[in-house]
């Protein structure tokens, strides 16, 4: 009988949320959530912590961390690794699932057991279509960050494996934090998007001035930041960049395409300025205003001025 | 230097249609080679610019997936292998384990390069599970890579890091789409494409492995659009003034 669901994430905030949402799991089938601890951080949210023990003479890469794992789950069978889906960690999913010769499911932003078998619900076709997948256990599961409450528990049992030395082929030289703008996206309650409808990178300021009117961040379609590069990419909302859920999101000069729609489609109120009135933007937007940014800007700013 | 890149026919999600009932209509919907795909092409046709050799296109796919292997001949790929295989849909086992074990009987190849995900699905699983199957390095979400001998060194793009790494060759990379802008074909590359040799494999004569557990699709379902779709007119000035008091209504923007 295989044991436990255990939950694996490179950054700490990400594993408490995998870690409430094995324990609510946990309570369906005999075991427990166990959060799995590879850097001696010292994890929290879930009853259990096991702490792999390995040294990494090249470092730990996804490719080390996936070979811990699997050594580990060898002893212990795990009923399911959930594993944060970042960009690092669909490598160790991935790995993990070849090597355990298991199912693996991704993207999870729900998930549910029925009959020895795990239920994910994930998002598909840049957000068009909610997929229920299933996979018989053990399998492993990429998570969507942001999915689930973040666990609080502190672990009340904290087991130790050794796993001995994992080497790995890939080397990381060095590594630098990215540029950031000045307001975090994920956590702005307003966000001001700016498009291709925008024309030069000039007028970016004047965008990002009725942000700050509005008390909210600047952020952008896939176009400004990856194609023309006027604004870093962490300012990139979508499928490929950050995904946000504001209160306000106000777009202003983007068409809308499927794949930016993705990125902020769970806004709670979703506002938008475009020159076509058959922009597709409109049809995920609570107001629309068909009319040129150049003008409708300065009006906003100018209107938001006198309620002062 | 043997090069491989991965082109998958994905969904087009834009022409996706949905039916009465809410279901999606894959069987038939119109398909395209995964936009970011393309980037995965450009930067093979590169590498084999700096460092010479041939550019393989791979998919797994119907039939109709020919015409992606098409589009990565035309930008320049020298020749195409189409594993001919009929794919659940979210199932990245499945096509991992098939497109390994045809990279295996095709090559060796000392490059593999993927995209960081299919526009579709997006799942970005496949890249990685193809390495640890073929038992290589895996340098996921390069923004920029070079060839250095028997190595490459690239910077990765994670979530709030750039990270440079070296790996040694063989190895399977996927790219970020800042990494290039991919090139457009010419009407006489188009041409040309169709004249490029294809080699058609079919999975029974690949051994594609240890097959994972099929993941099973229970439901699709058309996430619904509860958005109130209400259009606001007037001059700008007036438009705005409009637009503010209904923000400010939605309790979202403080009066």
């Amino acid at each position: 009988m295989s044991k436990g669901f255990w939950c694996y994430s490179e950054s700490g905030a990400i594993a408490a949320e995998l870690a409430s949402a094995a324990s609510s799991l946990a309570g369906a089938v005999p075991g427990d959530a166990v959060i799995l601890d590879l850097d001696g951080s010292g994890a929290l949210g879930a009853a259990k912590r096991l702490v792999l023990k390995a040294s990494y003479p090249a470092g730990a890469s996804p490719e080390a961390v996936a070979e811990s794992i699997f050594r580990a789950a060898k002893q212990l069978s795990p009923a399911a690794i959930l594993v944060g889906a970042t960009r690092n960690g669909r490598e160790v999913a991935a790995r993990l699932a070849v090597k355990m010769k298991a199912g693996l499911l991704a993207e999870a932003s729900a998930l549910a057991l029925d009959g020895g078998r795990l239920v994910a619900e994930r998002s598909a076709y840049a957000g068009k279509v909610t997929a229920r997948v299933s996979s018989p256990l053990p399998c492993v599961c990429t998570v969507k960050a942001g999915s689930f409450p973040k666990g609080s528990a502190r672990p009340a049992e904290t087991q130790e494996l050794d796993v001995g030395d994992v080497p790995s082929k890939v080397k990381t030289l060095s590594s630098a934090k990215k540029e950031v703008g000045t307001v975090d996206l994920k956590a702005a309650k307003v966000i001001v998007s700016a498009g291709r409808g925008v024309k030069r990178k000039e007028d970016l300021p004047m965008l990002a001035e009725l942000a700050k009117d509005m008390k909210g961040a600047l952020g952008c379609s896939r176009p400004l930041s990856s194609d023309l590069g006027w604004l870093p990419e962490e300012h990139h909302i979508g499928l490929t960049g950050v995904n946000v859920k504001p209160e306000l999101y106000l777009a202003l000069g983007i068409s809308g395409q499927l794949q930016h729609v993705a990125g902020m489609k769970d806004s709670r109120v979703v506002a938008a300025v475009n020159t076509d009135k058959d922009a597709p933007i409109f049809q995920a937007a609570d107001y629309g205003i068909v009319g040129d940014l150049y003008q409708l800007v300065p009006a906003l700013r100018k209107a938001l001025a006198a309620r002062r | 230097m043997k090069i491989a890149v991965c082109v998958k026919h994905a969904v087009d999600e834009s022409e996706l249609k949905i039916d009465p009932s809410g279901k999606p209509l894959l069987e038939g919907a119109a398909s395209k080679m995964g936009t970011f795909d393309k980037n995965a092409v450009e930067e093979a046709l590169r590498v084999k610019a700096s460092a010479g050799g041939e550019v393989v296109a791979v998919t797994v796919g119907r039939a109709d997936a020919r015409k992606s292997l098409k589009e990565a001949l035309a930008m320049g790929a020298d020749r195409g292998v189409h594993v001919l295989a009929e794919l659940g849909a979210l199932d990245p086992p499945k096509t991992a384990g098939l497109l390994a074990a045809a990279l295996a009987k095709t090559g060796p190849y000392d490059i593999v390069l993927c995209s960081e995900g299919s526009s579709d699905t997006y799942t970005g699983l496949v890249p990685p599970m193809v390495a640890e199957r073929l038992g290589v390095p895996y340098v996921g979400y390069a923004r920029k890579l070079e060839l250095a001998g028997r190595a490459l060194k690239a910077e990765r793009s994670l979530e709030e890091s750039l990270e440079s790494v070296e790996s040694p060759l063989p190895a399977v990379v996927s790219v970020v789409s800042e990494i290039n802008e991919p090139r457009y074909p010419t009407l006489i590359q188009i041409m040309q494409a169709s004249k490029k040799p294809v080699e058609e494999l079919r999975p029974e004569q690949l051994a594609a492995g240890d097959a994972a557990p099929p993941t099973a699709v229970l439901s699709m379902a058309a996430q619904p659009q509860n958005r109130k779709h209400v259009m606001i007119e007037g001059t700008p000035d007036e438009a705005a003034s409009k637009l503010l008091d209904a923000l400010v209504k939605e309790g979202v923007l403080q009066p």
